[in-house]
């Protein structure tokens, strides 16, 4: 158990600060991270908790390997309910603050109550104080983070925090930490600043000891071999980030572009990762242990930062119909500053633009900014400014897609699944991709089951992207391997290299617990079904498996995915079956029986 | 007049974003004629041997080519073909 460290709970109303061990049962049965954080917050949280409410608990949780010698080991979970969906919420971080928190000893905090004021909490090894954050108060994070630091006077101590958009509940709100990594959808930097807390600030003196530390240097030494012989890990991330992806996705026809009115763009390759490698990359950024090295420091006139992600392109960039990248990264760096989510925020910019362009939205609401129009650079940067410190029509774009267009009445404009903004692969031309999303326990998110890896990148096998057999199986695989990789504190980046057995040799030279690849995949399995049973207890039903009424029933346009449409509702029985749910999508008391649930 | 569009890494090995090529009727006739244009860097990243790499990416019109014939995919006028080599990103 030494490779967990402690679990540390603060009371923010009563300035409680108390330290617990870890169950050893719950560390065995959902490994750590978004496995544990979930099993946490279902226990704890009472049923129609108000997110934004004092009584709504942040869980900030380390998987075993977090801080431990394995590639890419230094990735923490933020767990609660997500004021954006009403789901669970689970947002995972990579940097270095995850990794820092594991040095001082500490497995996972959880977050209770609301500070009387503006507050930060100070983590030194066993030392942990609430202190003041007043003086903090609307500073961006990176003002945040460098002062935070002098005033603790620890410069490589590792700070996470919220932003202006945080602190005035922003729904897309993130978390960031070493400036400009985010813990970035659901809206999870909204609840931090419904609890007036500023930021957490760690630093830790020793490193987790794992239960077999020899074993541990010989799988980190395979498994670097096998990253290094992997031409994704060890070539295309490394040299064009993720934003190599643009061309690719692009090609296909799958690339949406102007809020899903087509998936493609005929000037892509302004905005790829090879111009974005060729025109403004400075250099690549690793986080903690990390071989790979997806990150992308950039410089745009006299500004640099960090970003964009692939994501982020799309999001800003083909989404709103904007095709060079200079108005893109600086609406990144905007969102780095101000701490909201890149993909959410500029998928709602492009439901504003096609609410504007219809004219539901007026002129005069704009109060003078820049007009809401598909390809509009000037105006991405500027409304992503007035989401961030939610001034005048910033408040209304602060809400999300769904709230907006819903209150404009037009929910079906909103691009999202449970009110949360989809990424950028369209469900119409890659049919997997799209049951992922549709059944995503967070709403609209790639990164539960990522199956573009199979349908196409062809790893670890080719499959068709336009047909649907052995779709619900595959996804249902992604997902809860997914869920497991989440849990463990490794990237699932490796996992273009790695395979669930190279995570159960890991944790089980970790925490001593007799992992294999089955017990691993079940670990998942278990955690995607507490995920699935909290979200029927806030009351969130099966019916809300589904996409937007554009990729069920629009096809694309043109491009080379012409006349496509999801057919979810072909592959949602066979996933239900294969879940071991009943057909309206409920878990079985057989299934959750068999979870030990 | 088939097109041909280089992504990535192929554009080190080439030496620009895109070409053309006439008179070839399959994907493996038109990788044959760039290796003469290109030599042996192109060449080396999208064979292994006699058959195709398994570390390119190729599509013929937005079609992944492992569902249209592999190599022998059929080619006519105007046709794009674009060639990645294997990347991913998230």
């Amino acid at each position: 158990m030494n490779a967990f460290g402690s679990v540390l709970r603060i009371n923010l109303t009563t300035g409680s600060i108390s330290r617990e061990q870890v169950n050893e049962k719950t560390a065995k049965e959902f490994v750590g991270g978004r496995g544990y954080g979930t099993k946490i917050l279902y226990d704890e949280l009472p049923k129609g908790t108000d997110p934004l409410s004092p009584e709504n608990k942040l869980l900030f949780v380390n998987g075993p390997l977090t801080g431990q010698a394995a590639p890419a080991a230094g990735r923490y979970m933020v767990i609660t309910k997500s004021p954006l969906t009403g789901t669970v919420a689970s947002s995972n971080s990579g940097g270095f603050w995850g990794a820092e928190l594991a040095k001082a000893g500490w497995f996972m905090i959880i977050l209770e109550g609301k500070a009387e004021k503006p507050s930060y909490i100070w983590i030194k090894d066993d030392q942990v104080e609430i202190r003041d954050a007043s003086s903090l108060w609307g500073l961006n994070s990176h003002e945040a983070t460098d002062n935070l630091l002098k005033q603790v006077g620890e410069p490589q101590a590792r700070v996470a925090c919220i932003g202006p958009a945080g602190e005035k509940g922003a729904l897309l709100a993130a978390i960031m930490n070493d400036k400009n990594r985010a813990a970035g959808r659901s809206g999870v930097g909204a609840v931090m600043g419904s609890k007036n807390l500023k930021a957490l600030v760690v630093r830790g003196s020793s490193r987790p000891s794992p239960e077999n530390a020899g074993e541990m240097q010989s799988l980190l030494k395979s498994s670097l071999e096998k990253i290094k012989a992997n031409p994704v890990t060890s070539q295309g991330l490394p040299a064009y980030g993720t934003a190599v992806l643009v061309n690719i996705l692009n090609q296909l026809g799958a690339y949406p572009y102007k809020n899903w009115a087509s998936s493609h763009m005929a000037n892509a390759d302004l905005q790829s990762g090879e111009t974005l490698a060729q025109n403004f990359l400075i250099k690549k950024y690793a986080c903690f242990g990390c071989p790979i090295g997806c990150g992308r420091i950039t410089k745009v006139g006299e500004r640099h930062g960090e970003g964009p992600e692939y994501e982020t392109i799309f999001a800003f960039g083909v989404c709103c119909g904007v095709e060079p990248l200079e108005p893109i990264i600086e609406a990144n760096y905007l969102c780095n500053e101000y701490g909201l989510d890149t993909i959410s925020a500029g998928v709602t910019l492009a439901a504003a633009m096609e609410l504007y362009e219809k004219g539901s939205i007026s002129k005069e609401e704009l109060e003078g900014g820049p007009e809401l129009r598909f390809g509009n650079g000037e105006a991405i940067t500027y409304w992503t400014k007035k989401m961030g410190l939610l001034e005048g029509f910033g408040k209304k774009l602060a809400q999300g897609s769904w709230r907006l267009c819903e209150s404009y009445g037009h929910p079906e404009i909103s691009m999202s699944v449970k009110k949360q903004e989809m990424p950028a692969y369209d469900g119409r031309a890659i049919q997997g991709i799209g049951l992922n999303y549709a059944t995503s326990n967070r709403g609209g998110c790639h990164v539960r089951g990522y199956t573009i890896s199979p349908e196409v990148l062809g790893l670890p096998e080719k499959l068709d992207p336009v047909e649907i057999e052995n779709k619900p199986l595959w996804v249902k695989i992604f997902q809860d391997l997914t869920a497991a990789i989440d849990s463990s504190g490794m990237c699932l980046f490796t996992s273009f290299a790695l395979g669930a057995e190279d995570y159960a040799a890991f944790l089980k030279a970790a925490t001593g617990f007799d992992y294999d690849a089955d017990a691993v995949l079940q670990a998942g399995e278990r955690t995607w079904n507490l995920e699935r049973l909290f979200n029927l207890r806030e009351g969130i039903q099966p019916k809300e498996d589904t996409l937007p009424e554009r990729l069920l029933k629009e096809p694309i346009p043109d491009g080379p995915s012409k006349g496509m449409v999801s057919r979810l509702p072909e592959m949602l029985p066979e996933y239900y079956k294969l879940r071991g749910w009943s057909e309206e999508g409920l878990p079985t008391r057989e299934k959750l029986d068999s979870l030990g649930l | 007049m088939i097109r041909v569009l280089f992504f990535a890494t192929f554009r080190e090995y080439t030496g620009e974003k895109e070409t053309s090529a006439n008179g070839v009727t399959s994907v493996e006739e038109l990788l044959r004629l760039l290796g003469r244009r290109y030599g042996d860097a192109f060449e080396s990243h999208v064979f292994e041997g006699n058959t195709l790499s398994s570390q390119a990416i190729l599509m013929v019109n937005g079609r992944h080519i492992a569902h249209t014939g592999g190599a022998s995919t059929p080619l006519k006028e105007g046709d794009t073909v674009a060639l990645f080599p294997l990347l991913g990103g998230g």
